[in-house]
């Protein structure tokens, strides 16, 4: 949607890549517009043609569930939202000359004689985002999707999951639309398998918390629901945040997990019930798991028009279909011709909040061929909409599916909204958000002479941006909209009492009426900011960071506490996927930055910053200077184990870190503290997915291990991997981990409750003892050294220092927050301040590289204009009222206020509209009520207790 | 449906007390807390209405005392964590503007334990679930406001 309405951003839709000259920097890109036989420019999306239309065929979209006609859109959010014809099922094709839609489309917008186009575009660089598609489950016949109803896939379960979807969100069994009971969810279908028709040997890394996340949607729908079970073989869930999400899970006792991989599904023709036959992995038991719905976890597979576009570019694919990388840069950006960058899923299976980083990552990258390309932002002069005379409310309130209308009485709303002082409008609709809701609410704005929008849907931290564009996009001014919260903290919260919360929504949305009664238009200022950055740490993140913001042509600072450039890959010997030497990726780097601009300062620890976006004044033990915009990519700290396994007791338990230093340093035999191994075992999340030490999975520790592993390995080692989980998610994880097991690694699983037990005399440690699940008895591993696969923490001096200086909120691990855990990955809730690497959480070191440039893109942004528009909700003194305290410049900590002489003898006090953050506190200091917090003010507040109470008071 | 849970509500609103009560959130940290506690389906009483603030450094002693003579029960007022303000110490002046507060809300022969300053942050969804049960209890218990009552 944004990047539909972008102003330097074309989107071409229905178009294929046919060709590609030229080289990086100056590409030719040849582009099949494929006809759509609606012209963009006549169609206005009324949905006549929809209507008429005789021709009804499986919706994609709802993957087969529903139905759609032969002119259609793709989806409710598409853009553009012009209709398609679909030649292959309409009537004109067949010589049933049916012309329905052409006859009755008052805009003449239908084109039956449609050839589309040839185009040829310049382009600096090009990104490839491709996605993938869902693995055909229909492949695995023992599984019956197709055969049996109530087989469905999670893609089938999401849409039904969906309040817009074919069930309008109710969970019902396709065979009798009942409410199912009991419901089984089987994993890695197509995943993990043994390539060809069984699946994708790699992970697909998405379906472990999509399964999590639908049986809680599922036991939220439907409370009664007696048991969800999950058939698993590993629970992956290494992201930010997902193990926490995971242990949640747990409290709900009707969620299962079951270690095992059904072997077939079988319907009762009677009842159409599924029987699911499979072998606890953990017992050992054969049993008959008798449900009404299944639900197979597919895979992620990629998408087969990759084979002609990788052609079209002369670019290869990797055995899975997915675009090659050229590991060269330890980027996961770069392929293997210059000026093309892939992202996502293009590149193999990635999570959305990684997607989006290398995205902006390749953005970045992009940049670096697009920069000269760059003009002058012509201003948008929009005619202002008359805002006088008595308020005039409109007030929009969404369903948000049903995450609103599910629960509340919208319909009550709309009727007790309607007789509220000021209201002239009130609309429901679906999707407010969507395209065509923010169409509709500028429509009736400018028919119903509104100078007042209230929105009543999720939250406004989020979604009053958009709502505001789309206010500021007819000429109403902004500040004359408020939000009022019903989803987030009504209807998502009382979910169990509709009518208290609809109560709720009514004196909600009364209390935000009152407050636009009182709204003031206000008028956003322009400053000029500093075109340069300060990147603080010199590791991959930095790094990569810094070189992309020089390759654009911005000044860069980076400072590093540490002697030298390097960071964790200083410690590191191999780099997963590729095996790349650490120490070439590093110098190869570090080099870069050596032939750049970059100011690199080692040893260099931060003092201060002050000032704000674009604006920052930065302190440094050499020296001071100013930027506009700051990247913290200070990294995280490995875990360091104490009094656990052994650990500073034995001298033959190390890290995984210290065995990295020592397999870096052997040559040809290992040696371990001076001794030859013959046995290692590796015990796994020390220091991870413990809720009293760290919570969260670090990710990085399975592939690592697996790394080390396959090393010692192949110098004759026998290799024990005591685990939990193994999480090799990422590029080619899984395939090491195979690999690793072919080549006689032993994986044997331990659970929390039991954890493996190292028993040694004096210093030498000599055994592992451990209860093996699936013989139920203790088993000890004799061995000669042991190694502990750390989880990272974040790095606790540093980040509080920097909490401390730059006000960016810390969440409960102690890593720096993201502005949005999905959608907004390498941003603060500060302006111009951003976040890069394992400062936000754990990471490898190529999700590292790809934050690092989704920072500099991020950064890029900004600092490629030279002015930065202020934000006007800030505090105003009405100088009349002023006596002159001084109390509001005492108070404030960004020094806004100041006492100036307005006339010979008169001080007053004045505030600096650039420095003021509009917190209010002085506002609510001044004792003689000069100080207005705008958009917050004492009336537009006092306003909103009043209107609280009203009802009552009647 | 909906018409016979509305007499239900109004039959019971005369037997049981069930507090009005006036939450003033900052916007950076409870607010966002209360939607996180949205977020995760964390649910809790509804007997309460938040007012959005920029800072709780905002929230001067009059919104409380406005907010009781209208008619509520209890008032809490929602931060930052100490060191965690968005502002730096705008939660340090909320409370101090607080002892004011309450100072007044004792003075108008009102319970101190009406009014409450917390800290939630944005990450503590739980918290802001546990701490609104929690007041509304509290509330319940003190039963309605006196000033509330006399206006009835």
């Amino acid at each position: 949607m944004d990047a539909g309405r972008h102003p330097n951003i074309e989107v071409l839709t229905n178009s294929e890549l046919t060709g590609l000259n030229g080289r990086a920097g100056n590409f030719r890109a040849q582009v099949r517009k494929h006809p759509r036989y609606v012209k963009e420019d006549r169609c206005t999306g009324c949905g006549q043609c929809v209507e008429d239309c005789p021709v009804v065929v499986p919706n994609e979209f709802e993957v087969g569930m529903g139905g759609r006609k032969a002119i259609y859109t793709p989806f409710a959010q598409a853009v553009p939202n012009t209709y398609i014809i679909d030649k292959d099922h309409c009537l004109n094709e067949e010589f049933l000359v049916c012309s329905n839609c052409a006859t009755n489309c008052d805009r003449d917008a239908i084109f039956f004689d449609d050839k589309g186009e040839d185009v040829e575009i310049e382009v600096g660089a090009v990104i490839l985002a491709t996605g993938f598609e869902v693995y055909d489950t229909s492949a695995i016949s023992s599984y019956g999707y197709g055969l049996y109803d109530n087989v469905l896939t999670n893609m089938e379960l999401e849409r039904v999951l969906n309040a817009s979807g074919p069930t309008q969100g109710h969970i019902v069994r396709p065979s009798d639309h009942k409410p199912p009971k009991k419901i089984a969810f089987i994993q890695c279908v197509g995943s993990r398998g043994e390539g060809g028709e069984a699946g994708c040997e790699y992970c697909s890394r998405f379906c472990c918390m999509n399964a999590i996340k639908d049986c809680m949607l599922f036991k939220q729908h439907e409370p009664d629901i007696e048991e969800l079970v999950v058939y698993y073989i590993d629970m992956r869930a290494a992201g930010k945040g997902f193990e926490e999400f995971y242990q949640r899970s747990f409290d709900m006792p009707e969620i299962k997990y079951v270690r095992g991989r059904p072997s077939k599904i079988t319907e009762d023709p009677e009842t159409m019930d599924l029987i699911v036959q499979v072998e606890n992995g953990e017992t050992g038991e054969i049993y008959h798991h008798r449900v009404d719905m299944a639900i197979l976890s597919a895979g992620a597979v990629a998408p087969k028009s990759n084979e002609k576009l990788a052609e079209v570019l002369g670019i290869e694919l990797d055995g899975n279909g997915f675009f090659s990388l050229d590991t060269k840069y330890g980027s996961p950006l770069h392929t293997s011709k210059e000026g093309v960058f892939v992202c996502g899923c293009a590149a193999g299976v990635n999570d959305i909040s990684d997607s989006v980083a290398m995205a902006s990552g390749a953005a970045a990258e992009a940049e670096g061929y697009a920069a000269k390309l760059r003009v002058e932002e012509e201003p948008v002069e929009i005619k202002e909409l008359d805002m006088s005379g008595p308020p005039r409310i409109g007030v929009f309130l969404c369903h948000c599916g049903i995450n609103i209308a599910g629960v509340l009485d919208v319909e009550g709303l709309k009727d007790s909204v309607a007789n509220l002082p000021g209201v002239a409008y009130v609309e429901n609709n679906m999707f407010l958000c969507a395209d065509e809701g923010q169409r509709m609410m500028q429509e009736k704005i400018i028919e119903h002479n509104l100078n007042r929008v209230v929105a009543a849907a999720c939250t406004p931290r989020t979604h009053e941006p958009i709502f505001q564009d789309s206010c500021e996009q007819i000429g109403l001014n902004p500040y004359l909209f408020e939000m009022v919260n019903v989803r987030d903290q009504c209807s998502w919260v009382h979910t169990n009492h509709p009518e208290t919360a609809t109560d709720k929504a009514k004196d909600l949305i009364r209390m935000g009426v009152a407050k636009a009664r009182h709204l003031q238009p206000l008028y956003r200022s322009k400053i000029n900011i500093t075109q340069s950055v300060l990147v603080i740490g010199g590791g991959v993140a930095g790094m990569r960071a810094a070189l992309d913001l020089d390759a654009q042509g911005f000044k860069v600072y980076l400072i590093e506490k540490q002697g030298r450039l390097g960071g964790m890959l200083n410690h590191l010997t191999k780099v997963y996927p590729a095996n790349l030497s650490a120490v070439d990726l590093a110098r190869t780097m570090v080099e870069k930055m050596k032939s750049s601009r970059v100011e690199v300062m080692t040893s260099t620890e931060l003092n201060s910053i002050s000032g704000f976006i674009g604006n920052f004044d930065v302190s440094t033990t050499n020296g001071d200077f100013k930027v506009g915009a700051i990247i913290l990519a200070t990294g995280a700290e490995t875990y360091k184990p104490v009094d656990e396994f052994g650990y500073g007791e034995y001298d033959n338990v190390i890290t995984n870190i210290e065995l990295e230093g020592i397999l870096h340093e052997a040559k040809d035999k290992i040696e371990i503290r001076g001794g030859v191994p013959e046995t290692v075992v590796f015990i796994q999340c020390v220091g991870s997915r413990d809720p009293e030490k760290n919570a969260g999975c670090s990710r990085y520790c399975c592939p690592t291990t697996i790394k080390q592993a396959v090393r010692l390995r192949e110098n004759g080692v026998n290799v024990v991997v005591l685990h939990r989980d193994m999480r090799t998610v990422g590029a080619k994880s899984e395939e090491h981990y195979r690999h690793a097991r072919a080549l006689g690694v032993k994986f044997v699983r331990y659970t929390p409750e039991r954890l493996p037990k190292v028993i040694g005399n004096g210093k030498k440690a000599n055994n592992v003892e451990i209860l093996e699940l699936a013989l139920n008895r203790l088993l000890e591993i004799p061995t000669d050294y042991i190694v502990l696969a750390t989880g990272m923490v974040p790095n606790q001096t540093s980040n509080s220092h920097l909490h401390e200086i730059l006000k960016i909120p810390q969440g409960a691990d102690g890593f720096f927050m993201e502005r949005h855990a999905k959608l907004g990955p390498v941003e603060t809730t500060t302006e111009g301040v951003f976040l890069a690497g394992c400062v936000s959480g754990p990471r490898d070191i190529a999700d590292s590289i790809a934050q690092g440039s989704a920072a500099a893109a991020k950064v890029a942004c900004f600092i490629a204009k030279d002015k930065v528009t202020l934000d006007p909700t800030t505090c105003t003194v009405d100088q009349t009222l002023c006596r002159a305290c001084g109390q509001c410049v005492e108070i404030c900590d960004y020094l806004a206020p100041s006492l100036t002489m307005i006339s010979p003898g008169v001080m007053a006090a004045q505030i600096n509209q650039a420095l003021c953050k509009g917190c209010g506190t002085c506002a609510s200091w001044c004792p003689t009520g000069a100080i207005s917090s705008l958009h917050f003010t004492d009336e537009q507040i006092n306003s909103m207790i009043d209107a609280l109470f009203e009802e009552q008071k009647v | 449906m909906a018409k016979s849970a509305e007499k239900t509500k109004k039959s019971k609103s005369k037997k049981v007390f069930t507090p009005n009560i006036v939450a003033f959130a900052c916007n950076w940290c409870s607010y966002a807390g209360a939607d996180a506690a949205g977020v995760n389906r964390l649910q809790h009483s509804p007997n309460f209405r938040i007012i959005r603030t920029m800072c709780s450094g905002r929230v001067t002693p009059a919104f409380v005392l406005k907010a009781f003579n209208a008619g509520a029960d209890g008032v809490l007022v929602s931060g930052c964590h100490f060191g965690d303000c968005h502002y730096i110490f705008g939660n340090h002046k909320a409370v101090e503007q607080f002892d004011k507060t309450k100072a007044l809300v004792k003075t108008l022969g009102l319970d101190e334990r009406r009014v409450r300053l917390e800290w939630v942050s944005a990450a503590e969804g739980p918290r802001w679930a546990e701490l609104i049960n929690e007041f509304v209890e509290q509330i319940t218990a003190l039963g309605p406001s006196p000033l509330n009552h006399k206006k009835k």
